[in-house]
């Protein structure tokens, strides 16, 4: 770029972000992704707070397979509690699992191939041949291991909280329930964003900023923080975006094969699981889910296809 | 320099073009190929069930994949159905009538006047699937190994009718000698009881009673081995109407007809095939798309969707069972009998059967399903203010929350059920039961080695009589799985063997279990009522109250098109 462009934009006030946000203005899909994507969280995460919305998880066996009205805006599942209401709190659940996971995998996976691209030479072979042989292996079959042992340990950790702080059972009950899926799901999410992060360092390293600190002598871990990933952030957020819709269909991948969250909670892939047993009978409980959950990953799909095209125009499909 | 551009848009024109025609022809073979495959399928006019039944070869959804094949292990009822089978004991079930019994392995059978001793006559012609001859010796092979001390058969109380039986078993006595079975010659089999037993041959139904082959078993461990390959399809040898074919792990088994059969001329069906499918609703599906001659059972918003559809499939039919909760009463929390009454008196069997189960069941009110005869102590009723007064009684309440596990299968109606429960006893105790949902095997491994504290259970009768449903709940029977025993009720059960007047001998049974009910080690929850879809190709099959339809009489005829 040269330097009459660069004065260009520092006059008209354009940061990197800034200049991102009006692309990203200017795709249409992305926006409304966006805004649907509001609306959904809002829904899921303020909505069940107001006290129209019943429990998900009270049964009321007299009022099973009740048809959409106004006591239930959505009707009732096939135990007689508030379809809405589970399709809400099982959206906490799935869009919780979908940004913990992703945090995860950002934070080991940005540390690890950070490291690696940046220290180079052997290190470097011997962290990627390390990533190389864990994507040889089947991901869900080890995440069903990874959190079946995790589980284990959760339920005594459970207990222990419970017995400190018995007031807060329920909130303790409903995080620790998810820690398995959390933790299993991030572990071993984070090969890819790992590769992502080592090109984008190796690709910096050589660049003149780079040179300038290294001759200013700031020590190796500076470098990395201040100089590298900031610069690198781009295509890491770019990449997160892209895995969340992976991870929400994971854990309903795996609460649909009945590994995920614990009876009676509900998760989107439970709700699917369970309405796919009553799709002859009461379709309603299939379609509506379906269509909350390819809604959302649609979304999140086109959410982070425009911001690749703003963030790193570079890498932008054509 | 000005060559490039036009050349790269030409690419870009020609890139975005060529895309298009290919993702229109992934949609075209997507949709196109499964419709004309649909169509095909049609046309032609006979689905995977008539192509069985043409081969006569009946399919069946058997729910879950079996525990095993060894008859002297299995307790449960998707490997009852495999066993009958390939295994065949002195006495058949009639095809149709109750309490008739058939010649099997004995071709004919006589008693003394107190029905202590029985004489079988064996089959002169019986003989294993391997040529070699089915004598006496195997029987009393199969009744030693059954009650030997170190093979731990779990249905080894069924056999302590026979005089000395028990004590074998648990080791008081060394001797098999001194149980009451001989073999005078290799075709008459003698049993002497230790008490007038006139069901005896109903006994001999169940799989516990059958021959094994001692050969074949001798061949691959020791008497008392358990889980040894000879079941496994290359090794086995069996005596029934059908032998193992193959058995594909998750799969299918199939049994194919076995030559060496007695009577083979009356077997009609070339094969069987049990299809482990535990998923209800998966299974009804199957059925409905022609898949399957028969359902293992029948989800609760099948019926009604059966009955609208497809009535003339749709069976519905009275089931000796019990469904019932077991009571871990080793466990601290729930070796208190005040626990255990409060979480039984705020389950409302009603309402699950009116709006879970949806099949006519009844609401038990204790363990044995009532007969014209037995009157069934009433003691389990539905009072969560009296459940809540008892939980209180024993220190529960808000600042002291009652909190358990329940074991459940991995059954889509399990859970329905089981998340029932745990809403009825938040509801009415203010309990926190967490559910845990394991596979069939896993869940009969948790209940037998009492790693659990409350476990949804179902026992179904394995011979018309309240023994049936009592007799397990002994000291160290292996179906006991809850840890209970009390002296008392044992001694009614000693005292009732004894009681030579039927009617006497039932009012003793009803004492023991009202004892039973009182210490509650278990809820009762319902009497099951056997729903399913049965093919209209399926002949022979009638209704049976323990539903062991014998597959011998049972054919397959095409239904002829109107």
């Amino acid at each position: 770029m040269s330097k009459n462009a660069q004065n260009n934009a520092a006059l008209k006030g354009h940061s990197l972000w800034s200049d991102a946000w009006i692309r990203l203005k200017k795709n249409h899909m992305a926006m409304i992704s966006l805004v649907v994507l509001l609306i959904i969280g809002t829904l899921c995460f303020i909505i069940p707070a107001f006290s129209f919305i019943p429990d998900p998880n009270t049964q009321n066996l007299n009022n099973t397979f009740q048809d959409p009205s106004g006591n239930h805006l959505l009707g009732t599942d096939q135990s007689g509690r508030d379809l809405l209401a589970r399709l809400l709190y099982g959206g906490q659940i799935s869009l919780l699992v979908g940004l913990v996971a992703t945090t995860v995998s950002v934070i080991i996976g940005l540390s690890y191939g950070a490291i690696a691209g940046y220290a180079g030479g052997k290190t470097d072979s011997i962290m990627m041949r390390i990533v190389d042989i864990l994507y040889g292996l089947p991901f869900l079959v080890l995440v069903i291991l990874f959190s079946l042992l995790i589980s284990e340990h959760a339920k005594d950790l459970t207990e222990s909280l419970i017995n400190r702080w018995p007031d807060h059972e329920v909130v303790i009950k409903k995080l620790i329930n998810l820690v398995p899926l959390f933790v299993a799901i991030g572990a071993l999410g984070w090969l890819t964003m790992a590769r992502v992060a080592r090109a984008q360092v190796i690709s910096l390293k050589k660049q003149e900023f780079v040179e300038a600190a290294v001759s200013l002598g700031l020590s190796h871990p500076k470098i990395l923080l201040r100089h590298i990933i900031p610069n690198m952030l781009g295509p890491i957020i770019v990449y997160a975006t892209l895995t969340v819709p992976g991870f929400v269909l994971t854990e309903a991948t795996l609460s649909f094969l009945g590994l995920g969250v614990e009876s009676p909670n509900s998760s989107w892939g439970i709700l699917l699981s369970e309405g796919a047993n009553y799709m002859e009978t009461y379709p309603r409980l299939l379609i509506i889910p379906s269509i909350t959950f390819s809604l959302t990953l649609f979304a999140l799909n086109f959410l982070g296809d425009g911001l690749r095209d703003a963030l790193d125009p570079k890498a932008a499909k054509d | 320099m000005t060559d490039q551009f036009p050349r790269k848009k030409k690419l870009h024109i020609l890139h975005k073009t060529a895309n298009f025609p290919c993702m229109c022809k992934a949609l075209l073979i997507s949709i196109v190929i499964p419709t004309f495959a649909i169509v095909l399928s049609a046309c032609k006019g006979d689905s995977p069930i008539d192509r069985y039944t043409q081969k006569k070869i009946l399919v069946l959804g058997n729910s879950a994949e079996p525990q095993g094949l060894d008859p002297q292990i299995v307790t449960g009822v998707p490997e009852n159905n495999i066993i009958r089978s390939i295994f065949e004991g002195l006495c058949v079930e009639h095809p149709s009538k109750e309490g008739v019994h058939m010649p099997g392995a004995a071709a004919s059978w006589d008693s003394s006047d107190d029905f202590t001793e029985w004489t079988f006559h064996l089959q002169p012609n019986g003989q294993w699937s391997d040529g070699t001859p089915l004598t006496a010796d195997d029987f009393l092979f199969s009744f030693q190994r059954m009650l030997h001390p170190n093979f731990g058969a779990e249905y080894a109380s069924m056999l302590y009718y026979i005089e000395g039986a028990e004590a074998y078993n648990k080791g008081q006595a060394e001797d098999f000698s001194h149980v009451g079975v001989s073999a005078p010659d290799p075709y008459t089999l003698n049993i002497r009881l230790k008490a007038p037993t006139p069901f005896l041959p109903e006994l001999t139904k169940h799989y516990s009673w059958f021959p094994v082959p001692k050969h074949i078993i001798l061949k691959h461990g020791t008497i008392d081995q358990r889980n040894t390959p000879w079941t496994e399809p290359e090794h086995i040898a069996s005596n029934g109407a059908f032998t193992l074919k193959t058995w594909r792990f998750n799969d299918y088994i199939a049994v194919e007809k076995n030559p060496r059969y007695w009577d083979h001329a009356t077997v009609k069906l070339n094969g069987i095939r049990f299809l482990p499918i535990s998923n209800q609703y998966t299974e009804a599906r199957m059925f409905f798309n022609q898949q399957l001659h028969t359902t293992y059972s029948l989800a609760p918003e099948m019926i009604e969707y059966a009955s609208n559809q497809y009535q003339p499939y749709l069976r519905q039919e009275t089931y000796l069972g019990t469904s019932f909760i077991r009571f871990n009463v080793t466990d601290p929390k729930l070796m208190d009998l005040k626990v255990r009454q409060a979480l039984a008196l705020s389950i409302d069997s009603q309402a699950i059967i009116d709006h879970v189960l949806k099949g006519g069941q009844t609401p038990a009110y204790g363990i044995v399903p009532p007969t014209a005869d037995y009157h069934t102590p009433k003691v389990v009723t539905f009072d969560p203010e009296r459940a809540r007064k008892l939980l209180a009684e024993a220190g529960y309440g808000n600042s002291k929350k009652l909190r358990l596990t329940l074991l459940s299968t991995d059954k889509e109606v399990s859970k329905r059920i089981s998340e029932a429960y745990q809403d009825m006893w938040k509801k009415h105790l203010g309990a926190e039961v967490s559910i845990e949902q394991r596979e069939w095997k896993t869940y009969l491994a948790r209940m037998a080695e009492l790693d659990y504290q409350l476990v949804i259970s179902g026992w179904i009768g394995d011979y018309p009589d309240p023994t049936t449903f009592l007799e397990m709940w002994k000291k160290g029977d292996g179906n006991n799985r809850t840890g209970w025993s009390n002296e008392a009720y044992e001694a009614l059960l000693a005292q009732a063997e004894q009681i030579k007047d039927p009617a006497q001998r039932l009012r003793t049974l009803e004492k023991a279990e009202a004892l039973f009910l009182s210490e509650m080690p278990i809820i009762p929850i319902y009497w099951y009522t056997s729903n399913y879809l049965l093919h209209t190709s399926v002949k022979g099959w009638h209704p049976l109250l323990l539903n062991n339809h014998p597959y011998k009489f049972v054919d397959l005829v095409q239904p002829t098109q109107p």
